[in-house]
């Protein structure tokens, strides 16, 4: 079962912050600055904290994963927003 | 006198055994833990991936990383270790966690005595503090000199000829003459009822293993500690007779296992199963329910996870190039990038027509396990690259051996074809307006006539006939009124929009859009069901009912036949009767019709829906995905091939 993570991102050098921003893109949308949304078995989690992990200083750095629960109860007001538009896709495979 | 030992790599192979014939001390652990995960891993070499495997591997990775180096022995050590009969190896004295010191000196000291010359000086924290208590010791062992230091080598590879068995030891801790194994494990130990720490005897085994590996190098050897990562907890292992008989016989059952050919039966309700990386491949509980045994389980437990996570690719787009960015499929239309789909979400990638595929993207998918399947840009289905690769031999041998079995055929054809007449009959009733009495009845006549068939061509007989039954009154399960349609045989057809009318199955090329639509569905259908026979093991291209034919995906179409009308016919129908796809996608060419992308993306999209639809499995009273259920039904299949169940149970919904 998948669960919805937010995780942020709060890095202190330029090179780890690169690095970070594209492991985090193998697992979620980019929300906002420093922000992603990952749709993650737990699986998925544990190979991502630990890509994390690596990347990370653990002294100077830190990221938050937040957890928002199972993504196949979603409510429809989970994330909502002020401004520019919000989606989120549930869609059951891919067509482009 | 005993030779040196330089490192791990000329210790195992500087034997005259073969060291394919070495058996690593994992699959004896393994072998404790369940004889038939042994099996299905070491015998016919099936691999899943689970929590713990993923944990367990992120836990050695940096463990892997040493040299295997391991200073000589002294002869003295050589057997002069008697075990004490007295002591419990079952109840280990946990040892606190010292708070964390980096000592990166000692490590160099290390390297000079023990040969492990792989520090970087970029300790793992979980390694300092699993060394951090011999380290605590070693201080203390500074200020009185002539205490001997504790030495550390990582990573060490031994063989023993002997017990024909080679272990790698993730740290060995070297005091004196005594060389002590330690293990990483995952998670937290075992706590017994009084709260003492203990092992489980798989890892006792493995501990077993390592001691005996140890002794047969001329090291002295008498115990081995379990370090578990998540608590940071050393749990220490004591060997003695009773231990060292539980692991020799676990040698002689791996041996005897791997040489029967026989797979061991599931275990009975077990704990174990829910926490086993293969009980979607094992199906105890199924199997048991099954098979002709003592005891079949009174409910068949939902193991296995009912849907699969992770989604298909489509990519439908005419002109399209496809790279790989990072972990990131990227789809690009003239040098723009238009989509960016993560590897980590995707189960197969198929494309349709005229699409690149770059090379890297490629490799990635395949290295992952991705299948890419190929279609024409009208959908036929023409071919699947792999990376799936033969997951189990026996099983395919087998395959081939049942296949000349006229019998066997024979007994499989008629269950498939029963099963499909069934299913068919079940979506009229379902969905038809009116059912017509006359021709329910004659489908089921004609599915028991299918059990009786003499032979595989009087069974293709009963199979059109039921065909042309069903086929005649499908155009009563379609609720749409196209717009088009003045109604009775006086349907308007506007120049170049096709109406939803169906008369009769036609194909190559369909002449409807109705046709177009099941053709594709079937294309579909083809290619998942090829791709659940490639994950099994099974050659998709050599079937029992349908006969060899150069490129024909025979034990594909076989496997399909109950699914055409559950999934494919019923997602045309859905997608007519929501109006997911309308006669706006169609186009007149000639006597043919064509679908437009927008079209195929919509009708791609309900055949998924479909795909991941819940469904509730007859015989084990749980839910499934239509997907997750190909994939059972195939591996029921395999089961059936190798003998464990006696009957094919063909799918048939209630
Ligand atoms: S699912 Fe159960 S019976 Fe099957 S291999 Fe795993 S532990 Fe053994």
């Amino acid at each position: 079962m998948r669960r919805i993570y937010l995780i942020t991102y709060d890095v202190c050098d330029a090179k780890r912050l690169r690095k970070i921003f594209k492991c985090l893109r193998g697992w979620g949308d980019h929300l906002q600055y420093s922000v992603f949304e990952c749709q993650l078995t737990d699986a998925d989690l544990l190979r991502c904290k630990a890509e994390m992990a690596d990347i990370l200083h653990h002294g100077e750095d830190q990221v938050l994963v937040i957890d928002l629960g199972p993504a196949a109860s979603r409510s429809a007001t989970l994330v909502q927003a002020i401004g520019k538009p919000y989606s989120a896709m549930a869609a059951p495979c891919f067509v482009v | 006198m005993i030779q040196p030992i330089e490192g791990a790599h000329s210790t195992t192979f500087s034997s005259d055994r073969d060291p394919e014939d070495l058996l690593p001390a994992r699959m004896i652990n393994e072998l404790v833990y369940c004889p038939r995960l042994f099996y299905l891993m070491h015998v016919e070499g099936q691999f899943a991936e689970s929590i713990d495997t993923i944990d367990g591997g992120i836990v050695h990775r940096r463990v892997d990383n040493g040299t295997g180096g391991l200073a000589p022995a002294e002869p003295c050590a050589t057997q002069s270790f008697i075990p004490s009969a007295d002591e419990d190896p079952a109840v280990i004295v946990p040892e606190a966690t010292k708070p964390k010191k980096r000592r990166k000196s000692k490590h160099v000291q290390a390297a000079t005595l023990f040969g492990d010359d792989d520090d970087d000086g970029s300790e793992a924290g979980e390694q300092e503090a699993c060394e951090q208590q011999s380290d605590q010791d070693s201080d203390a062992s500074e200020e009185a000199e002539d205490l001997p230091k504790t030495i550390h080598a990582r990573s060490v590879t031994l063989s023993s000829e002997s017990l024909g068995v080679i272990a790698k030891l993730d740290l060995a801790e070297a005091t004196g003459s005594v060389v002590t194994p330690v293990d990483y494990k995952r998670g937290r130990p075992k706590r017994m009822a009084d709260g003492t720490l203990a092992a489980w005897d798989p890892e006792r085994v493995q501990i077993a293993l390592q001691v005996l590996v140890l002794r047969d190098n001329g090291y002295q050897s008498d115990e081995g500690v379990l370090y578990f990562n998540e608590t940071r907890q050393r749990v220490r292992v004591g060997v003695d007779e009773e231990l060292l008989d539980l692991t020799r016989s676990a040698i002689a059952a791996a041996r005897q296992h791997r040489e029967s050919g026989q797979i061991p039966p599931p275990l009975v309700s077990s704990p174990k199963c829910p926490r086993c990386s293969l009980v979607g491949i094992c199906l105890p509980e199924e199997t048991r329910r099954l098979a002709n045994i003592q005891q079949p389980p009174a409910a068949v437990r939902p193991l296995i996870t009912a849907r699969d996570e992770r989604r298909p690719v489509y990519f439908n787009t005419q002109g399209m190039w496809i790279g790989k960015k990072d972990d990131l499929l990227q789809a690009k239309v003239e040098g723009k990038v238009v989509q960016e789909i993560r590897f980590n979400d995707i189960n197969q990638i198929n494309l349709f027509g005229n699409i690149q595929l770059s090379t890297q993207a490629i490799q990635t998918a395949l290295g992952r396990d991705v299948p890419i399947g190929y279609f024409t840009q009208k959908g036929y289905y023409y071919g699947v690259s792999g990376g799936l690769g033969v997951k189990n031999i026996l099983v395919r041998r087998q395959q081939f051996r049942l296949a000349d079995d006229s019998e066997f055929c024979l007994d499989i054809a008629r269950a498939l074809v029963h099963g499909k007449i069934r299913n068919q009959r079940t979506l009229l009733m379902r969905n038809h307006r009116e059912p017509d009495a006359t021709s329910l009845r004659d489908l089921k006549r004609y599915a028991a006539r299918a059990l009786t068939a003499d032979s595989l061509a009087s069974l293709l007989g009963i199979e059109g006939i039921a065909a042309r039954i069903y086929f005649g009154d499908f155009a009563g399960m379609l609720k749409v009124d196209c717009g088009v349609s003045t109604g009775g045989e006086g349907y308007v057809t506007a120049e170049k929009r096709p109406a939803f009318h169906f008369r009769s199955r036609n194909r190559r090329p369909p002449r409807d859009p109705v046709n177009a639509m099941l053709s594709l569905a079937y294309s579909l259908l083809t290619k998942d069901c090829l791709v659940a026979a490639t994950i099994v093991g099974l050659d998709p291209h050599l079937g029992f009912y349908h006969q060899v034919k150069p490129g024909k995906p025979a034990l594909a179409l076989d496997l399909m036949e109950p699914f055409r009308p559950l999934i494919a016919d019923s997602v045309v129908l859905s997608a007519i009767n929501t109006k997911m796809v309308t006669a706006d996608h169609f186009i007149c060419a000639g006597k043919s019709v064509v679908m437009s992308d927008a079209g195929r993306k919509h009708f791609l999209l309900a055949y998924e829906k479909r795909m991941d639809s819940l469904v509730t499995h007859p015989l084990f009273d749980y839910r499934v995905s239509y997907r997750r259920l190909l994939e059972i039904q195939t591996r029921l299949l395999a089961r059936r091939l190798s003998g464990e169940i006696e009957e094919y149970p063909v799918f048939q919904t209630r």
